[in-house]
């Protein structure tokens, strides 16, 4: 070809200083010390005599001695176990029969069950507890109305079980949705050999199908046995009252709740809680591993025929419709009415109870509008950054040849295995502990920074698989032709990232919108969010305005999963 | 423009090599083809070029300029180069235009916007693609996608081309038709290029000089005519074109000519320049148009010899016959006009032109 300005054969980037390695260096400076930021005060201080910014305080190995030694820890400890236990199989046993019902059989209205049933994962378990209170508390809606009809009710939500039952409805969701993609769900032709081999229907599905979900099972219920361990929401609000403490509930109260915290007894037990979590997620990694020989990715395998229930189909259906409508669909719906009443109960008609009054009690205290203003800027501002903070480190550790790429991953996964209770204490500590941190510490910036540290893994597993499916080559091709890294990935690499960012923007905003469990423990006054409001109004008693608090959040969510769906075509689970 | 220099080239994944000791040394201009089964290691050898990875061993050099040295430890990252590489997969950015995509690369070298746009239509008319210019990739076919990839890499004048199967998309039709364009476009470019495919047709239709490489390793490097008249091994023998092999003993050797027994006791006689010793086994291989079927009473002579063998089956494959035979529980090929009539059929095989192998081969289909 004729004249240029460029020499040819000239490279466009000929030996420039490499900006990729002040960027990449200094993102992964930037994780691990958010990462750090709230494990290294905990473990600090569970090794000191007294509080971490006390300058005569001694190492010592009492803590550990002096929490075994606390009253009634032994029963805190069994108390825990039994409920996440229980949590679990209650999670395991609806999720897989919903599965297998919902994905597997010619049931009547399948579809439309199954996105009832994922309900309890949008909301916060907090907001589902409010609900099922209304229902089945003691002055709730069915349990008056059984009381009229029949007498003493049969059930307490304020006992082990009672809890057990409303966490493992709100995780249900998780167990189903691994078994849903499981071998045994997608891999017809084992299921249609021994059709064809003459085994019936549920002679099929019990010697077959749930064999071959096993692995998605176990590995949910791994995960379930976690986040049941690490729940704060239902034990605060139905076991307290009930004098039933788990660990997250002794955290509570003897740190944020006590007037003159035992620093050390806070950061030990802290400190413990965090070495099961993180025994817990090694297990599931491990078993991760094994299971995805079994998930059959991509959804390439077609549909299995499904299985034919017959005259079961109704019944079934029947069962259904009652277990979406008790669990999920009737508590939020009576929650949200009961924003707009002012009393409930099946003994007063509805028109004498209706009310705004509620509403306005939010509109007139500063300290509820505020939570709202708050949690609307921490959730779309802190979404946003952690979004680009989460884009980064997906490309950074996916793809890049950064040296400690394999370790970056590792760290910023990490945050798995840091309950919200021990995020929240850690992070405390890490912003008392230095100075001239005080303007964050009492702003909601401290929330952000927390929230986004929390997440990242959630949104890591947004990004990461859309970004896998974006071919190297389109990368490769750009760097060949001169641009450097961090060029390639402004230009090519984030806008075909753009629909994995949004997707990842919008489970980040619902998540920090609705997050509690770190932020009871960072707020302060001024920076109250929705969640901290809802628990500390909960305690004053004033369960219209909880109502009133919540059924803006449930309204918020839906508003945000509606629209990306409908927008983007965003898929937020699975 | 410039000449590449590739010596002792080592890339290990893990256990495997997946290149082992390549050295291969393309002229100014030159256009050579790594032409090799899949897994052999070519896209990594062209990879290691362009920079996308880092090999283990060894030493590449364009023009002079070091690319890579693994004694030195010096390495160039792949926008230092200035390398134009297709890939295989035409790796069209699906969120630029056409020109946006060509664009692309005058942008990183900060070409003014009025010398780029004459580029742009420059190149787009080279590789007869200006109309499109504001489609986006999924708008348009293999073929299209496939010279947009190209105009993409031709326009900022690389020092050296590398291609990665770039044909392998296209559907038999315009495979040829863009292997003739190619050819076109190379003669009148002249630029120093290497060309990866397993297609021999098109490494010998196209190529200065072939490196048929096997399992990380060079089998073999020569000219198109070389490589097919004189296989350096069985390897390459039956890579490149259909051969035909026959175990064999050597009975005697005589002014030149080696008389060969075959595995039935049948007797062949071979022009060889460097003939084995009598006793040692050999493989013969040779071509299926070199050999025809014998006239009737046609006998073995000083220009061939005539060798019977039984049918075992013939297929019709337009405008001639494919004929499967056996000698002695080995397989043959051939290919012929007419099918043949009856179980037995008479063979008659130059003296000269056929390849005697040292050793016995597995190599035969
Ligand atoms: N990233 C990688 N990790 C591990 N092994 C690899 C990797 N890339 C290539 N290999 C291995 O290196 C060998 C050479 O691969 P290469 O891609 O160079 O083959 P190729 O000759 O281009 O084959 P094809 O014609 O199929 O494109 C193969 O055995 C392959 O499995
Ligand atoms: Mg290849």
């Amino acid at each position: 070809m004729s004249s240029t300005t460029a020499e040819p054969g000239a490279p466009a980037a000929p030996g420039r200083f490499p900006r990729e390695i002040p960027i990449q260096y200094g993102m992964a400076a930037l994780v691990v010390v958010l990462v750090a930021a709230p494990l290294v005060p905990i473990l600090y201080q569970s090794f000191l005599t007294g509080a971490l910014y006390d300058r005569d305080a001694q190492l010592t190995l009492g803590n550990f001695a002096r929490l075994a030694q606390t009253e009634g820890f032994g029963t805190v400890l069994w108390n825990t176990f039994l409920l996440a236990a229980l949590s679990t199989v209650v999670a395991q046993f609806f999720g897989t029969a919903a599965a297998i019902l919902f994905g597997r059989t010619d049931l009547p209205g399948a579809r439309v069950l199954g996105e009832l049933f994922l309900w309890p994962i949008y909301l916060s378990a907090l907001v589902l507890s409010f609900g099922w209170y209304s229902i089945y508390g003691p002055a709730g809606y069915v349990t008056l109305f059984w009381q009229s009809m029949f007498g003493e009710a049969p059930w307490n939500l304020y006992s082990i079980g009672g809890m057990a039952v409303i966490a493992g409805v709100s995780q249900a969701p998780l167990a189903y949705l691994y078994c849903l993609s499981s071998a045994g769900m997608t891999d017809p032709t084992l299921e249609e050999a021994a059709r064809v081999s003459g085994s019936g229907t549920f002679r099929t599905l019990w010697r077959i199908t749930l064999p071959l979900m096993m692995p998605a099972i176990a590995y949910s219920a791994v995960l379930n046995f976690t986040i049941g361990l690490e729940l704060l929401s239902v034990p605060l609000i139905f076991g307290e009252p009930a004098g039933v403490t788990v660990l997250t509930t002794f955290l509570y109260n003897i740190s944020a709740t006590s007037p003159r915290p035992d620093h050390g007894l806070v950061a030990t037990a802290a400190a413990l809680m965090l070495v099961v979590i993180v025994f817990l997620v090694w297990l599931q990694g491990r078993l991760l591993g094994n299971t995805r020989r079994f998930v059959t990715l991509g959804g390439k395998a077609t549909r299995p025929r499904p299985f034919r229930l017959g005259g079961l189909r109704w019944p079934f259906f029947a069962i259904c419709v009652a277990y979406v409508v008790a669990t999920g669909v009737a508590p939020v719906s009576m929650l949200v009415l009961r924003a707009f009443t002012s009393f409930l109960s099946p003994m007063i008609p509805l028109a004498d109870v209706l009310t705004l009054e509620n509403f306005e009690i939010l509109w007139r205290e500063p300290v509820y509008l505020r939570s709202i203003t708050n949690s609307f800027i921490v959730s779309l501002v802190g979404a946003a950054g952690a979004t680009a903070l989460i884009g980064m480190i997906a490309l950074i550790v996916h793809r890049s040849e950064f040296r400690f790429r394999n370790a970056l991953h590792y760290t910023a996964l990490f945050p798995r295995a840091i309950p919200g209770v021990v995020a929240g204490i850690g992070f405390f500590y890490a912003f008392a502990l230095l100075p001239g941190l005080g303007g964050i510490r009492n702003s909601i910036w401290i929330l952000v920074i927390a929230f986004t540290m929390r997440f990242i893994p959630t949104g890591l597993g947004a990004v990461a698989p859309m970004l896998l499916q974006v071919s190297p080559d389109l990368d490769r091709a750009a760097r060949v032709q001169g641009a450097d890294w961090w060029t390639t990935t402004r230009r090519i690499m984030a806008p075909l990232m753009r629909p994995a960012l949004v997707a990842c923007y919008t489970i980040l905003f619902i998540s920090f919108f609705k997050e509690y469990s770190t932020a009871i423990f960072l707020f302060a006054p001024g920076s109250e969010v929705i969640g901290t409001a809802l628990l500390q109004t909960w305690v004053q008693g004033e369960v219209g305005v909880v109502a009133g608090l919540a059924a803006i959040q449930v309204v918020v969510i839906a508003v945000c999963i509606t629209t990306a769906r409908a927008i983007f075509g965003v898929k937020l689970h699975g | 423009m410039a000449d590449l220099k590739i010596e002792g080239l080592v890339k290990r994944f893990g256990e495997v090599r997946a290149v082992d000791d390549v050295s291969i040394h393309v002229a100014d201009g030159e256009f050579v083809t790594l032409l090799g089964p899949s897994g052999c290691g070519k896209s990594t050898t062209l990879a290691a070029v362009a920079g996308l990875d880092r090999p283990d061993e060894g030493r590449i050099t364009v023009g002079g300029k070091v690319y890579f040295d693994g004694t030195r430890g010096t390495y160039l990252p792949p926008e230092s180069r200035g390398c134009g590489l297709v890939f295989q997969s035409y790796a069209l950015w699906p969120h630029m235009t056409v020109a946006d995509n060509v664009a692309f690369p005058l942008t990183l070298r900060k070409v003014k916007a009025a010398e780029r746009k004459r580029r742009i239509a420059e190149v787009l008319a080279l590789v007869e693609m200006e109309p499109y210019a504001d489609r986006y990739p999924h708008m348009l076919s293999g073929g299209q996608q496939q010279r947009v990839a190209l105009a993409r890499t031709l326009v900022y004048q690389p020092s050296i081309l590398l291609l990665d199967e770039p044909l392998s998309n296209l559907d038999a039709k315009l495979r040829d038709r863009a292997r003739t364009w190619l050819a076109e476009l190379r003669t009148r470019l002249g630029l120093t290029t290497i060309y990866v495919t397993h297609d021999q047709i098109e490494a010998l239709s196209l190529s200065d000089r072939i490196v048929v490489m096997n399992s990380g390793r060079i089998a073999q490097l020569g000219t198109p005519q070389d490589i097919y008249e004189r296989p350096a091994d069985p390897f390459v023998a039956d890579f490149i074109g259909t051969t035909n092999f026959l175990p064999a003993k050597v009975a005697g050797v005589a002014g030149g000519v080696a008389t060969l027994e075959l595995a039935d006791g049948q007797r062949v006689e071979m022009a060889a320049e460097r003939p084995p010793e009598a006793g040692a086994r050999v493989t013969l291989a040779f071509r299926p148009e070199q050999m025809r079927v014998a006239a009737a009473g046609e006998g073995s002579g000083p220009e061939g010899s005539v060798i019977a063998t039984r049918v075992l089956s013939k297929s019709y494959v337009g405008g001639r016959w494919q004929v499967a035979l056996d000698l002695g529980g080995g397989p043959l090929r051939l290919e012929a006009e007419t099918p043949p009539s009856g179980d037995e059929v008479r063979l008659w095989l130059p003296r000269s032109g056929c390849i005697l192998f040292k050793g016995v081969t597995d190599v035969a289909a």
